[in-house]
């Protein structure tokens, strides 16, 4: 009889606190099946017997532990909130009598039942939906489908165990609560004042120039490589700024508009901006955690959403050919020509005995060098160890050097250099004038290679920094002046690249079996002198990029979902909590004469700031990033600004649609808390 | 015409389910004239807070009427409840209700705010009052740093700053320390001297002995009731004193 009363008041309270707990079991039933399925995807097999889906599986398995991480901080958050709601209650049941030994039972049961039903609710909509996810992930990865039905036992035990941990933390965390708190201060919990903040001009006016600092910093990047330092100097800065921003200068601003009394003595205005002034100094934290993680959202998901679009782009970025071999050493050797020409003829050859006809063949090779460019001029001695930070990334260069030769065949014209003079092509940010300076050496400019001749014929593919393409009238004679040249680590400065492209009359088939052969024919050749080497079909890399830039939406999106429900679940505890607060408060009010409508419409415009300061923020922060994220992008052979914004736009889109959605319900509970009206 | 007549009100409280009931005031009939200051006492449970509440719109009769200037408190339609409130009547609570996010200026202000009232006029409203009320120098403070008797006096103003046909007071007194509660009491006297209608709601016979008259209620209905006439203070005292007394000895007065 004893045994079976604390499981009764443990039901018996959560289903009282229903508003307080149906969100949290929605968010733990989710956290749990979205676990499930990516493990369930990561680790059951389904998609391993294919070619080139380990790196998606790869990363959802690495999504698993996000998800378990993210989970547990997600949860514990909830939890407290949850606890914090229920003070009162505690404190009436031990001034019954109850003491903290028997609180922690109640408590025990209470988390009992949570990882009952979220674990039954999770694991059954896990299996569930873990079709429709594989379906989905098999398409993105380009994975055949295959319509069996699964349940991986695996997948079940992990998670049972994983979320158990998790609850065990949070009952822990909740008994810590119930038993280091005096019984007066369970009952009091509600009441504690707090003193209205004052405003603070240093933090706020800070707040404001660190964050324009971080706008300013990612604005200004201009290249891939320095977008990676540089980005996360700005992130850091974006994120400071806006917590000091939230906290400190909205506090600033309803302090600012209290001045206005014009705009200040209004209906509408007057309850809001005060509250929202006296709740600020707390909110702003959450608020701020809020923004940073939708802007994290919609980075993610825009970027990972571009790059998926993008792969038969990036591709062809790669692999701009049926057939691409490539070759690639340190130093200078006269003979690599020969060795080339070699390989080139034994790749014919084989080809010839496939039986297949060739079209488009490119083939040229280059020597590259990689320095520091500052008027006009290359340096190839400075020492990026000794100059870390003094190097301005945006200044480093390549520069590729090309025999007039080859570059009279692939362009098809008939141009003739003397010594000492060059034609040159740029990709990125170069400038120089008719004279151009690499190393010692100075060359003078007698022709341009407009940019889309160079796009055209995709010379120089798939590059980060800027590039420059010096066409010379004798390569051998050009590298050898640079062969001395010897980077930080001492190894020659100098790069040989050799390229061998064309198209077949094969069908897809065909061109992977093709690449094949030629791959073990140029590693056979090339592997004993030292040489990176490849020879890849178009055809068979398709399947690596769509299942990695795949594998990355599909987390991507999961991993989207997740973040959102949690933001927007902070925001709805937050601002439930804040109807009980403030359910006093609208009483007096409707006493002095606020009507139901007035009501209304005050907590409308004060919801409506609540949730629109984070999303309007973020979008901004978007916005700003949006470039850099560019630049990054370019990285991974990214090149496609509109339909970055275009996929940017959309996800901003989406998640203001399902804001919008969760304001509604939101208000309409906070007004059925102030008001009264079951 | 009287400014409030209240005439044969009754209210009933069903439990929800509709099982057993509460006659909370059985019969209630009086009036107020204007400029009347008066004193409602009655002991916890006699049905004083539910009546008040009738008569300050918060809740509604079971049956009966109660007449407002000329106006009928059961035809008001919910909608404009709040508004006539705020445009006729004063509230002063016994926990002073006020609102801690706001200065006591702005809790001040909140009725008129709402009224939309013009800033200039609502400054010029408050400059009448604050200094009879003796709260000018705290007008920018918040209530937490201010002391009950202060705070009081503020919500007074809140009261009085609609120029409200009357003034209903719960248990004013109530969370006020004796000195406090004495300057309360002289300053309700000091308004009603300028002619505002008071209505206050209490228990103790202090408070109820500044009264131009005190009606008694008990189990719902209006018991007894005492004219100051020209008595004092402490006169008054004294038959609210020996009133109770009978009351409380189950004596019979009618």
């Amino acid at each position: 009889m004893k045994t079976g009363m604390y499981p009764r008041i443990a039901l018996g309270s959560i289903r009282k606190n229903g508003r307080l707990y149906i969100p949290f079991f929605a968010a733990s039933i989710l956290m749990v099946a979205v676990y499930y399925i990516l493990h369930f995807l990561a680790y059951s097999g389904i998609t391993k017997e294919y070619a080139g889906s380990s790196t998606a599986t790869d990363m959802l398995a690495l999504g698993t532990y996000v998800m378990a991480v993210f989970g547990t901080i997600f949860l514990f958050y909830t939890q407290s909130a949850l606890i914090k709601g229920r003070k009162n209650e505690f404190g009436l049941y031990s001034v019954l009598g109850m003491n903290r030994h028997n609180l922690g039972r109640i408590v025990f049961f209470e988390t009992l039942i949570s990882l009952g039903i979220a674990l039954a609710g999770g694991i059954t909509a896990g299996i569930g939906l873990s079709k429709l996810a594989e379906l989905a992930f098999s398409r993105m990865v380009l994975v055949p489908v295959n319509y069996r039905f699964s349940i991986s036992v695996r997948s079940v035990i992990t998670t049972v165990i994983i979320y158990s941990i998790i609850f065990f933390l949070i009952y822990l965390n909740s008994l810590r609560q119930v038993r280091f708190t005096k019984t007066i201060d369970l009952i009091n919990a509600d009441k504690t004042g707090e003193k209205p903040p004052k405003a603070n001009w240093v933090t706020g006016i800070l707040g404001v120039v660190i964050l324009l600092a971080g706008y300013f910093i990612a604005l200004r990047i201009k290249q891939p490589l320095s977008a990676l330092i540089w980005f996360f100097i700005a992130t850091i800065l974006v994120i400071i700024g806006t917590y000091l921003v939230l906290i400190a200068g909205s506090v600033l601003l309803c302090r600012i508009l209290q001045k206005n009394s014009r705009f200040y003595y209004r209906t509408n205005h007057f309850v809001s901006v005060s509250s929202m002034a006296c709740r600020m100094k707390r909110n702003g934290a959450g608020l701020a955690s809020i923004c940073i993680l939708l802007t994290m959202i919609l980075v993610m998901i825009s970027s990972t959403s571009s790059l998926y679009m993008n792969s038969e782009e990036a591709l062809s970025n790669h692999y701009p050919n049926q057939i691409n071999a490539h070759a690639q050493t340190y130093g200078y050797d006269k003979n690599y020509g020969d060795v080339a020409a070699g390989i080139r003829e034994g790749i014919d050859r084989r080809v010839a005995e496939y039986g297949a006809a060739v079209t488009g063949k490119i083939y040229f090779y280059s020597y590259f060098l990689t320095g520091y460019y500052e008027k006009s001029r290359l340096d190839l001695e400075l020492n990026p160890l000794d100059n870390v930070t003094t190097i301005d990334y945006d200044k480093v260069v390549q520069a590729y050097f090309l025999d007039i030769e080859d570059y009279n065949r692939i362009m098809g014209r008939n141009e003739t250099l003397s010594p000492g003079e060059v034609i040159t092509g740029t990709i990125g940010n170069v400038k120089y004038g008719d004279e151009i300076t690499i190393g010692n050496e100075t060359y003078n400019v007698t022709g341009k290679i407009e940019d889309s001749d160079l796009e055209a014929h995709r010379i120089i593919t798939n590059s980060a920094i800027s590039t420059l393409i010096i066409v010379v009238n004798d390569l051998n004679a050009a590298a050898e002046h640079y062969a001395g040249f010897r980077d930080a680590l001492g190894e020659p400065l100098m790069c040989w690249n050799w390229d061998y492209r064309f198209d077949t009359n094969l069908d897809p088939a065909g061109q992977i079996e093709l690449g094949k052969i030629l791959n073990s024919y140029i590693h056979s050749e090339l592997d004993g002198q030292k040489m990176v080497n490849y020879c890849e079909s178009h055809e068979a890399q398709r399947g690596d990029f769509y299942s990695t830039f795949g594998g990355l939406f599909f987390l991507g999106i999961l991993l989207s979902v997740i973040f959102l429900v949690s933001c927007v679940l902070i925001i709805y505890y937050k601002q439930i909590s804040e109807g009980f607060e403030d359910q006093a408060r609208f009483g007096i009010m409707q006493k002095v004469g606020m009507t139901k409508v007035d009501i209304r419409k005050s907590i409308n415009s004060q919801m409506l700031t609540v949730f629109l300061i984070p999303i309007i923020t973020a979008c901004i922060h978007l916005a700003v990033v949006l470039p850099v994220i560019h630049k990054l992008l370019m990285l991974f052979g990214f090149d496609n600004m509109p339909l970055l914004i275009a996929s940017a736009g959309i996800c901003a889109l989406i998640c203001g649609i399902f804001y919008a959605g969760i304001y509604k319900v939101t208000s309409n509970a906070y007004y059925r808390i102030v008001c009264g009206t079951e | 015409m009287s400014l409030l007549e209240v005439t044969g009100v009754k209210k009933i409280y069903r439990s929800r389910r509709g099982g057993s009931s509460v006659e909370a005031l059985k019969n209630v009939s009086f009036s107020v004239e204007n400029g009347e200051y008066v004193a409602i006492m009655g002991e916890s449970g006699s049905g004083k807070t539910t009546l008040l509440n009738i008569l300050a719109a918060l809740d509604k009769a079971t049956s009966g009427t109660v007449i407002l200037d000329g106006m009928n408190l059961n035809s008001i339609k919910e909608s404009k409840v709040a508004r006539f409130r705020r445009d006729n009547l004063g509230y002063v609570f016994q926990d002073f209700n006020l609102l801690d996010t706001f200065t006591l200026e702005d809790n001040i202000f909140l009725p008129l705010v709402l009224a939309g009232k013009e800033p200039k006029e609502m400054r010029s409203r408050l400059d009448e009052i604050s200094a009879p009320l003796g709260i000018g120098s705290i007008l920018k403070k918040y209530p937490y740093e201010v002391s009950g008797g202060q705070k009081q006096r503020s919500a007074v103003a809140r009261a009085l700053i609609t120029r409200p046909k009357m003034i209903l007071a719960d248990e004013p007194t109530g969370a006020l320390d004796s000195k406090s509660s004495d300057e309360l009491l002289d300053l309700f006297a000091k308004v009603n001297q300028m002619g505002q209608t008071i209505l206050m709601v209490t228990h103790s016979t202090k408070a109820a002995s500044h009264a131009s008259r005190v009606l008694f209620i008990k189990d719902g209905i209006i018991f007894h009731q005492i004219y100051r006439g020209n008595s004092s203070d402490t006169q008054m005292y004294q038959k609210i004193s020996d009133t109770l007394n009978l009351l409380a000895q189950g004596g019979d007065l009618a």
